[in-house]
C-alpha cells in the first residue's frame, strides 16, 4: 500500500467511530477487504468508497446530524454578525464575540464530556441542549445587531476600554451558561430528569413574564389609575413568582431526595434546581429583550410605543444613522449601554439568586421534616 | 413466502452473483468485480440485504498471514428464494448493472470454497 492509500485507510479506520455501533462492522469489512484490492488507484477508490459509506451512514444516524446543524447555524451566525460599515468600531467587538462564542460552544462539550459524559439519550436532554444552544446563538445575533447601530459613529463606544472589559465578562458568563446546559443534559447530570424539566419550564415561564413586564428592561408607564394599578399588581405578583419558583423547586428536590438519598444531597439538589430556573429565566429575558431593542431602529410603531410607555426613556438629540433618519435619537445609545450592562448583570445574578433560593427551599424542607 | 419486489438493478446484480453458488461464502471484492459496483455502492447493498435477513455475513475464521480477516457473505434460505424469484423476473429485461450498455457480463469463474 502506498503512502496515500495508507493515509486513506487510516482515515477510514478513524471514521468508523462516527458510525452507529451496529454499522461499524461493515466499515471494517471495507477496510479489511482493501488488502485484496490491487494497490494504486483501484485500492484508493475502494477505500474512498468505504469512507463515503461511513459518512453517509453517520449522517443518517444522529451522530453527525447535530454537529452538521451546529456547523450550519454557526456559519450563519458568523456571517450575520461579521458585517459592519466602514469605521464602525463595534464590528471588532462583534467579530470577537461571535468567534469566541462559536469556539466556546464547539469545545466545551469535549471538556464537560470528560466528567459528565456525552449527552443523555432522552429526548428532554436533547431538547434542552438544542434549545439552550439556539438561545445562545440568538443572543449573539441580537447583541451584535444592537451594537452595530448603537455603537456606530460618532459614539464609537466599541473602542472604549470599558466595552472590551464588558465583553470579556460577558464571554466568561456565557461560558458558564454553556457549561451548565451541557452538564445538566449529560449522562451523568447533577440533576434528575424531573428537576431539569420543571426547572427549564419554570425558568422559561419566568423569563417570558419578566419580558412582558418590562420588554426593554425598564418598568412600563401607564396613563390612568386602572391600568397603572393593574400593572403594579402584576409587578408584585411577578416578584413573588420569581422568588417562589426556585424556593418551591428546592423544596420539591429535597422531598424527592429524602426518599432515597443521603441527607446532605437534598441541599445540592435544591441548589441545582434553583440554578436551572434562574439561568433559564435570565437567558430567556435577555434574548427577548435584546431582540426587542434590536428591532427599535426598524419599527416606528415600537419606537412610539416605547416613548409613551417606558418610564425612564430619555430622548436625546443628534444624528441617528441611516436606519432612522437624521435628527432623532431616542435614548438608544445611552439605553443600549445600560441594557447591555443590565442584561449582563441579569445573566450573572439570576442564576446565583436561583441557587440561593433553591438551597434555602431544600434546607427548609430538611428542617421541617426533622 | 412474502414476495420482495422493488430491488434496484444494482441489488439484483449482487443477488444474481450470490445466487450462482448459494452455499459458497463470497468476499466483497469478488462481488465488486463480478457486478462492477464500487465499494461505496456495494457495501450499503450488502448491509441492507443483511438487515432484511436475506443475507448472512461472518468474518473469516482464520486470519491469513499478514492480512486482516475478510468479511464473507451468502444468501439465507429466505434470501435465496426471494433472490431467485427477483432475478428470474428481471432477467428478461435487466441490463447488466454498473456496466456500459452493450458490454457483456464476464464469464463467471468457479471459485474455491471458502473455509
Amino acid at each position: 500500500m502506498n503512502r496515500v492509500n495508507r493515509a486513506m485507510a487510516a482515515l477510514l479506520r478513524r471514521s468508523m467511530q462516527v458510525m452507529p455501533a451496529e454499522r461499524r462492522e461493515w466499515a471494517e469489512a471495507v477496510w479489511s477487504e482493501a488488502a485484496e484490492v490491487p494497490s494504486g488507484w483501484r485500492q484508493l477508490r475502494w477505500l474512498a468508497g468505504g469512507l463515503r459509506m461511513t459518512v453517509r451512514e453517520a449522517a443518517l444516524a444522529r451522530r453527525l446530524r447535530y454537529p452538521l446543524a451546529f456547523a450550519a447555524v454557526a456559519a450563519g451566525t458568523v456571517w450575520s454578525a461579521w458585517s459592519g460599515p466602514p469605521g464602525n468600531a463595534a464590528a471588532a467587538i462583534n467579530r470577537v464575540e461571535v468567534t469566541a462564542m462559536v469556539v466556546i460552544l464547539a469545545t466545551l462539550p469535549w471538556i464537560v464530556g470528560r466528567t459528565r459524559g456525552a449527552v443523555s439519550g432522552s429526548w428532554l436532554a436533547r431538547l434542552v441542549r438544542t434549545g439552550g444552544y439556539a438561545a445562545i446563538f440568538a443572543l449573539v445575533l441580537v447583541r451584535t445587531a444592537v451594537r452595530r447601530v448603537a455603537d456606530a459613529p460618532p459614539n464609537n463606544l466599541g473602542g472604549a476600554t470599558s466595552a472590551w472589559i464588558g465583553e470579556v465578562a460577558y464571554l466568561a458568563v456565557m461560558a458558564g451558561y454553556v457549561a451548565l446546559i451541557l452538564a445538566v443534559t449529560a449522562r451523568r447530570s447533577p440533576a434528575d430528569r424531573g428537576t431539569v424539566a420543571t426547572g427549564v419550564a419554570a425558568g422559561t415561564a419566568l423569563g417570558v413574564m419578566a419580558y412582558a413586564l418590562g420588554p426593554l428592561g425598564f418598568p412600563l408607564r401607564f396613563a390612568g389609575a386602572g391600568p397603572a394599578g393593574l400593572y403594579d399588581a402584576a409587578m408584585v405578583l411577578g416578584f413573588y413568582l420569581a422568588v417562589s419558583a426556585p424556593l418551591a423547586a428546592g423544596l420539591a428536590a429535597a422531598r424527592r431526595d429524602s426518599r432515597s438519598e443521603p441527607a446532605g444531597s437534598g441541599v445540592r439538589s435544591g441548589l441545582t434546581a434553583g440554578l436551572i430556573i434562574g439561568a433559564t429565566a435570565a437567558l430567556v429575558v435577555a434574548v427577548l429583550s435584546t431582540a426587542t431593542i434590536a428591532l427599535l431602529p426598524y419599527d416606528a410603531w415600537l419606537r412610539q410605543w416605547a416613548s409613551s410607555h417606558i418610564g425612564h426613556w430619555t430622548p436625546a438629540a443628534g444624528q441617528w444613522g441611516p436606519v432612522l433618519g437624521p435628527g432623532t435619537r431616542q435614548g438608544y445609545v445611552a439605553g443600549n449601554s445600560a441594557f447591555a450592562a443590565g442584561y449582563l448583570i441579569v445573566l450573572l445574578l439570576a442564576p446565583l439568586l436561583g441557587c440561593a433560593l433553591g438551597a434555602w427551599g431544600s434546607r427548609s424542607w430538611r428542617l421541617l421534616t426533622r | 413466502m412474502r414476495r420482495r419486489s422493488g430491488f434496484s438493478p444494482q441489488t439484483l446484480a449482487v443477488l444474481a452473483v450470490l445466487c450462482e453458488q448459494p452455499s459458497e461464502w463470497r468476499h466483497g471484492y469478488e462481488l465488486a468485480k463480478r457486478t462492477g459496483l464500487k465499494s461505496g455502492t456495494l457495501y450499503p447493498i450488502l448491509m441492507r440485504l443483511a438487515d432484511r435477513g436475506l443475507m448472512e455475513a461472518r468474518w473469516q475464521s482464520e486470519q491469513p498471514a499478514g492480512r486482516p480477516r475478510r468479511h464473507l457473505y451468502r444468501l439465507t434460505p429466505d434470501g435465496l428464494a426471494c433472490a431467485s424469484a427477483a432475478v428470474t423476473a428481471a432477467a428478461s429485461v435487466a441490463k447488466p448493472a454498473g456496466r456500459a450498455p452493450g458490454r457483456a457480463q464476464p464469464h463467471p469463474r468457479r471459485l474455491p470454497a471458502q473455509a
